[in-house]
């Protein structure tokens, strides 16, 4: 029976140099789904307890999820997993590009990396050939340069995912990636693929991927189409920033609803918020002790989305994505071309760091892409390593003569390079600002921000608590994709999921609203949660489930695709039994959940005293107790309970 | 189930040079076989076999067809939404994404970059959620030079 899922997952054992196909029984995909759900049942029991994440126990896993190539948009997403280098907890990773569907075609739901080679190697499939392949003369190559010659070796149907030398030499923010230029950056799993040896994997299948019903997804999917190609043009982008202003302005706040953000996304890509985000407070400036007031219109317009979108020579789509949020740019100097920057990295490496040159933000990007570097982590360590200047914990001694005062480009650059060499002050760094600062102490951990090692993106959740709350409480801590206020308004799940708070689209409501922690934020948060899993087991994009339960049909196309009659209540269960899991998976290995609470500074303790979010602290303690209990996790520990795992069919040991 | 070869076979090697899988293996002048495993169904052994033998997923002999007559892809670049399904889906890695028109329709889309290289399999067509992807057999191109104005006045 087709089911959309390929049913086999390779394991491949490196220290040895032998591959293993596993058959996955069908139930496991009804429980667990594909994606990041599969990993998580798989690697649960495979990590023996307290293994070290850059050690041969620990395992290093590629999955696709359980829509791609059905026929379904938006499901170009693969995942890395496996345990953080960075956190110590479980680690996932997402990305979009093309690489998904290949695993796929490979005839495996999963690609599993166990032990650790002798000499560095790639592996290579192609017709159901596999193969580890030398790649000593690839080692110290950046990602895209590697591709590039792995792409001319096996030709133009293959597609690889690559790390670069920051991976090699196990920096603890080093990603993965694919596309040249797309990374799965987070939890630092690139740095576990350095240290199994793995350079890289190419991967050129055949295979076909057959849905239940393709007509069914393909139905679902034109009509989804239909909505993402419904643009109204938006205008110059100083409108968008005078919008933020506005919000900032105003007592209160509008729910959102996806399809603004879609012709956002449609018109600028991820970018379009550059500036309109730090206006009304939704991005960090200044290691996250500034504000707007800090880095008001007329520097933020260095990363103004109309003048990157000037140097945008054609859009990017990933796999199956009719929105095309990426583009390609042109760049004049060393490299000449670069994926558009997006959000995230213009903000880490811009107004985190007061950075105020356009083209050093182009330039940077390029760079940590090919270096696999990833570029929150990195901006948010210089911005750290520049406030620790700035306050005379590190001096031109402790920095190789970089004189790191806010904003000087040419001393961030030459940061940046020491970083991904791991020279100098750029060893200490390239491991993030948590074991940075444990190096360095002299009082310098207090101006690390960071939810259990790992920092946050540039959300703050002092403008969206939702965004802290999700910060603190996942099982993967400091990571901006899971949830959010913002998130749950958009999902729009009270449409589909019963029992869920409406929040109609545009409804006003007040903005101090969003600073009680009440059973309805509890709720929204666990939706979050619960329905990110689903979506990452499906291997959809975010960005395509922010139009809306109704118009992405997620569930719909789940069930066309693999044939199950599941009700919306029973994927938002399998979400549960997910994030259960992956909680679970951290107690075993000795975390604390209580210890993954992001840093006092973004939580709003002391509270800012001017900008956009002037006085605002989030209820940390009391929303993570409820979001513990509501989980049926110990809302004193964050441990879930025997009850709970049994009662999700989990096995309690 | 795979396709296979009948005891017609007679070496020719034809089935084994286009399978784009590496499915099909045999010495010249002896009967070839069809890995079932590797074997994706796209029909292409089956329209060059010369000697009708080989059997489809459903037990049919297939027939062959004049490689100029083979359906090629066309895309009809109003409805496609540049998802690369298409691309990804080739098995003769015979599509590429065009160079984007310029700031009115800044996306790529798919073109077919070797036309020799075309099994005529359909996977596009089939994979294409919004059948911007049509399998057309190709018309001479100095017929269709001749039959353009005609198709402009029935307009």
């Amino acid at each position: 029976m087709n089911r959309g899922y390929m049913g086999r997952v390779l394991m491949v054992d490196l220290t040895k140099g032998d591959f293993r196909e596993e058959r996955i029984p069908d139930e496991v995909y009804e429980k667990y789904l594909s994606g990041i759900g599969l990993a998580a049942y798989l690697l649960y029991d495979r990590i023996p307890a307290g293994a070290d994440p850059l050690g041969p126990e620990n395992i290093l896993g590629f999955v696709s999820g359980l829509l791609t190539g059905t026929g379904s948009l938006f499901s170009g997403r693969w995942m890395v997993v496996g345990k953080s280098p960075l956190t110590g907890t479980w680690g996932d990773a997402n990305c979009g590009g093309s690489f998904s569907p290949a695993i796929k075609r490979c005839g495996y739901d999963g690609i599993f990396f166990s032990g650790v080679s002798e000499k560095p190697v790639y592996l290579y499939i192609k017709d159901r050939k596999i193969t580890l392949m030398d790649a000593s003369h690839l080692w110290g190559k950046d990602a895209i340069e590697t591709e590039e010659i792995l792409l001319e070796r096996h030709g133009p149907g293959a597609r690889v995912a690559v790390i670069g030398p920051a991976g090699e030499r196990l920096s603890l923010i080093s990603g993965i990636c694919n596309d040249k230029g797309r990374i799965a950056a987070r939890s630092g799993l690139g740095a576990v693929m350095g240290s199994k040896r793995l350079k890289a994997l190419v991967l050129d299948g055949k295979k076909r991927i057959t849905p239940y019903d393709r007509e069914a997804v393909h139905k679902l999917s034109r009509k989804c189409n239909r909505w993402v190609q419904f643009q109204v043009p938006l205008g110059p982008s100083i409108g968008t920033a005078l919008i933020g202003t506005l919000l900032r302005v105003l007592p209160t706040a509008m729910a959102m609803d996806g399809m603004v953000y879609k012709m956002i996304l449609r018109q600028w890509g991820t970018g379009g918020l550059n500036q309109m985000s730090p206006e009304w407070g939704d991005s960090p400036v200044k290691n996250w002790k500034g504000s707007n007031v800090d880095w008001p219109l007329k520097k933020s317009k260095s990363a103004d989305p109309d003048l990157v979108k000037k140097l945008e020579f054609i859009k990017y789509h990933c796999y199956s994505c009719p929105l095309g949020c990426g583009g390609k740019c042109s760049l004049t100097g060393k490299y000449s071309e670069t994926h558009k920057p997006e959000y995230e990295s213009v903000l880490a490496l811009g107004g985190l760091c007061m950075n105020e040159d356009t083209d050093s933000l182009f330039y940077l990007n390029e760079l940590l892409n090919r270096a696999g570097m990833d570029t929150i982590s990195a901006g948010a360590t210089v911005a750290w390593a520049m406030e620790c200047f700035e306050q005379g914990i590190l001096t031109l001694d402790d920095t190789d003569g970089l004189d790191l005062r806010w904003g000087n480009t040419s001393a961030m650059i030459a940061l940046i390079h020491k970083m991904i060499n791991r020279e100098g002050i750029g060893d200490i760094l390239a491991d993030g600002s948590r074991a940075a600062a444990k190096k360095i102490g002299r009082g310098s951990e207090k101006y690390t921000v960071h939810a259990g090692g790992q920092e946050p993106a540039m959300h703050d959740g002092r403008q969206d608590p939702g965004f802290a709350v999700h910060y603190c409480v996942e099982p993967t801590p400091g990571r901006h994709t899971l949830g959010a206020q913002l998130y749950y308004e958009m999902f729009q799940l009270w449409k589909k999921v019963r029992g869920l708070p409406k929040k109609l689209p545009f409804q006003i409501y007040h903005k101090n609203s969003k600073y009680r922690a009440t059973e309805k934020h509890t709720l929204e948060a666990a939706a979050c949660s619960k329905y990110m899993n689903v979506v990452n087991g499906a291997g959809l994009c975010m960005f395509g489930t922010f139009l809306g339960i109704t118009r992405t049909p997620t569930f719909d196309w789940l069930n066309a695709a693999t044939g199950w009659n599941k009700t919306p209540e029973e994927y938002m269960e399998i979400g549960k039994r997910i994030q259960t899991l992956k909680q679970a998976f951290n107690v075993r290995h000795g975390i604390d959940p209580r210890a993954n609470r992001l840093s006092d500074r973004a939580l709003g303790i002391p509270p800012q005293p001017q900008g956009a979010n002037k006085g605002r602290t989030v209820p940390i303690e009391n929303r993570m107790e409820d979001y513990w209990r509501h989980f049926g996790w110990d809302p004193t520990t964050g441990k879930p309970t025997d009850e709970t795992l049994a009662g999700l069919g989990l096995s309690v040991e | 189930m795979p396709y296979t070869i009948i005891d017609t076979c007679t070496g020719c090697g034809a089935c084994e040079r286009i399978c784009p899988t590496r499915a099909i293996t045999g010495k010249k002048k002896d009967v070839y076989r069809i890995d079932g495993d590797l074997c994706i169904e796209c029909g292409a052994c089956g329209r060059i076999c010369p000697s009708a033998a080989v059997k489809d997923r459903f037990g049919r002999i297939c027939v062959m067809v004049k490689r100029s007559q083979w359906k090629r892809p066309v895309f009809d670049r109003d409805t496609c939404m540049s998802c690369s399904m298409c691309i990804d889906a080739c098995p003769a890695n015979c599509l590429e994404l065009s160079e984007a028109k310029g700031p009115k329709d800044p996306h790529g889309h798919p073109r077919l970059k070797d036309e020799r290289a075309c099994i005529g399999c359909g996977f596009c067509e089939a994979e294409c959620p919004v059948g911007a992807v049509t399998m057309l057999v190709p018309v001479p191109k100095d017929e269709s030079r001749k039959s353009k104005p005609a198709a402009e006045a029935a307009r």
